[in-house]
């Protein structure tokens, strides 16, 4: 039996290890990942009256309203952008980032039924939703694409440029702060519920720091400082110079932006790893 | 035949009582009057400090066994002896405090029937998220679906209809049924049989000794049933208190227990 030692295939000790991704783990799982997926994006519509329609329902309702509350009452400027492009695109790119955010801290709390009986890698759960919030991302750009289209054909110039190539990146990168944050935030709330208040809270300050229903060109000099910090706030940004043409291209916060995505990414991975092994003891 | 399952010096502690003071801010307060040398603001009067004041309890304590491959073990023991704690770490779920878990091969654990079942998806559906959940392939479950559905003794027709409209019996038997076709080497079970009737009950040990006999399977049980214990297992440890008083043949273990009971 000596050569019983090697051969293991599960070792289970008191270690919890701080980074470390088990790909190799995660690919076994690759089914449940996608049919969790399917379990959070049908669970949205089913029994319902709009069925999915809901998918692009809330973005056009929030466009619509910021139209008329920003656009017409507060009379802000959009950068020369069409007022509905311009809030959609925002609203977009923000629901992406706030649903990742605040599904992800809710990994545990959420799920604390299912994970107190049965093993399988939690990070399957933030996994599946951001992955979901990224399909209703491309529902919704595919609406925004129709709008764009829309004012092409009424005649507005839009001067494309060569950054919509990193369009991926931008999505990326929101994906990776979102997840990053949320499965952070994931570790604390599962000792102090408290947090949860605080998360919902939080985004809806943090929107209104974000250039989501204003340009940044619209910002007092001296309050642009705050906005160099927001890693949220380049992204979308640079999204709408990419597809409108009009707005800041500012590479150097974009830079900023790119390396505390990655950044707040392994740190939220690090104290997920840290938390998931004990979380049952203490939820 | 090999070792599947060795556990050494396996303990696990708990902390008693209210950890921190269930808040962020509140414990910030009190772990700064802590650095600052003050008494903790949150303290009640004529309690010692919250913070440093550990209560500590062994729910497990220098567990060490081994189990064959193809074993039927049995783990049996009063209410509070540790059972379910064991299974816990068995099945990944908490961590130990201390000691080492080696298994080998692929372990399913099913300590609640019906895990991860989502009422608004189908009996189909939740199959195969179930069976994912326990660590299925999709090209497992096609392979076994027919084989469930006849298992789980469920009319064809309602094989498409959301399992929230399912009378709690047809659940269950779904359930196990998934739970019972898991290719897995290892399979841990706890209390599940205390749900379904008795034919069905029988028809589920029935499973498990089958496949354990056929394929090999080692089979971990926990059950306050002891009738079930005997018929299941071959071997059975006995717990109390978060220590292994006895390891033996099924029915010595049973009586040790009958005679613990009686005390």
């Amino acid at each position: 039996m000596t050569s019983d030692k090697e051969t293991w295939d599960v070792v289970i000790t008191p270690k919890r290890m701080w980074l470390g991704l088990n790909l190799k783990e995660l690919r076994q799982y690759k089914d449940l990942i996608t049919l969790m997926i399917r379990r959070e994006f049908v669970s949205v519509y089913k029994q319902t009256i709009f069925g999915p329609l809901w998918f692009v329902f809330q973005p056009l309702m929030s466009t619509f309203l910021y139209m008329f509350v920003f656009g017409n009452i507060a009379q802000m400027g959009t950068d020369e952008i069409p007022q509905a492009l311009f809030y959609f695109s925002g609203t977009m790119l923000w629901t992406f980032f706030a649903t990742t955010l605040q599904k992800c801290s809710d990994t545990f709390i959420n799920n604390a039924g299912l994970f107190g009986k049965v093993y399988f890698p939690r990070l399957t759960m933030p996994i599946a939703y951001v992955t979901n919030a990224f399909f209703t991302l491309l529902i919704q750009f595919a609406v925004m694409l129709v709008f764009y289209v829309y004012y092409l054909a009424n005649g507005v110039q839009f001067s494309l440029s060569w950054w919509i190539l990193t369009t991926p990146i931008y999505i990326l990168q929101l994906a990776l702060l979102g997840t990053g944050f949320g499965i952070m935030i994931s570790a604390l709330t599962t000792k102090y519920h408290d947090l949860r208040n605080l998360v919902s809270f939080g985004l809806s300050l943090l929107m209104y720091a974000t250039p989501v229903v204003y340009p940044i060109s619209s910002i007092p000099v001296r309050w642009k400082v705050l906005f160099q910090f927001n890693p949220v706030a380049p992204v979308i940004e640079m999204f709408r110079y990419s597809f409108f043409g009009k707005g800041s291209c500012n590479l150097k916060m974009w830079a900023y932006s790119l390396i505390v995505s990655v950044v707040v990414f392994l740190l939220g991975l690090m104290t997920f790893n840290h938390n998931e092994q004990t979380f049952v003891d203490v939820v | 035949m090999s070792t599947a399952v060795k556990v050494e010096h396996l303990s696990k502690e708990y902390r008693l009582g209210v950890i921190g003071n269930g808040s962020l801010w509140k414990d910030i307060q009190s772990w700064t009057a802590k650095l600052q040398g003050k008494p903790d603001p949150w303290t009640k009067i004529n309690e010692e400090s919250r913070i440093g004041k550990r209560e500590r309890f062994w729910a497990l304590k220098d567990i060490n066994f081994e189990v064959q491959q193809g074993e039927r073990l049995g783990i049996i023991g009063r209410n509070g002896a540790g059972k379910s704690t064991l299974l816990k770490i068995l099945s990944q779920i908490t961590a130990p405090t201390e000691g080492v878990v080696k298994m080998r091969g692929h372990v399913a654990s099913l300590l609640e029937v019906g895990t991860g079942f989502h009422p608004e998806f189908t009996g189909r559906e939740n199959i195969y998220l179930n069976g994912a959940i326990l660590g299925m392939s999709k090209a497992d479950i096609d392979r076994n679906f027919d084989e469930i559905v006849a298992f789980s003794e469920i009319e064809p027709e309602f094989i498409d209809t959301p399992v929230k409209r399912y009378s709690s019996g047809m659940y269950v038997r779904l359930a196990f049924a998934v739970a019972a076709h898991l290719n897995s080497e290892i399979l841990i079970a706890d209390e599940v049989l205390a749900v379904g009737d008795v034919k069905f009950q029988e028809k589920c040990l029935g499973k498990m000794k089958e496949v354990s006999e056929k394929q090999g399977r080692t089979v971990l049980f926990v059950s306050h049933n002891i009738g079930a214990v005997r018929q299941l297992c071959q071997t059975g440890a006995l717990l109390d208190h978060g220590k292994l008083l006895m390891l033996d043949n099924v029915d010595k273990v049973a009586d040790e227990y009958a005679k613990l009971i009686g005390q």
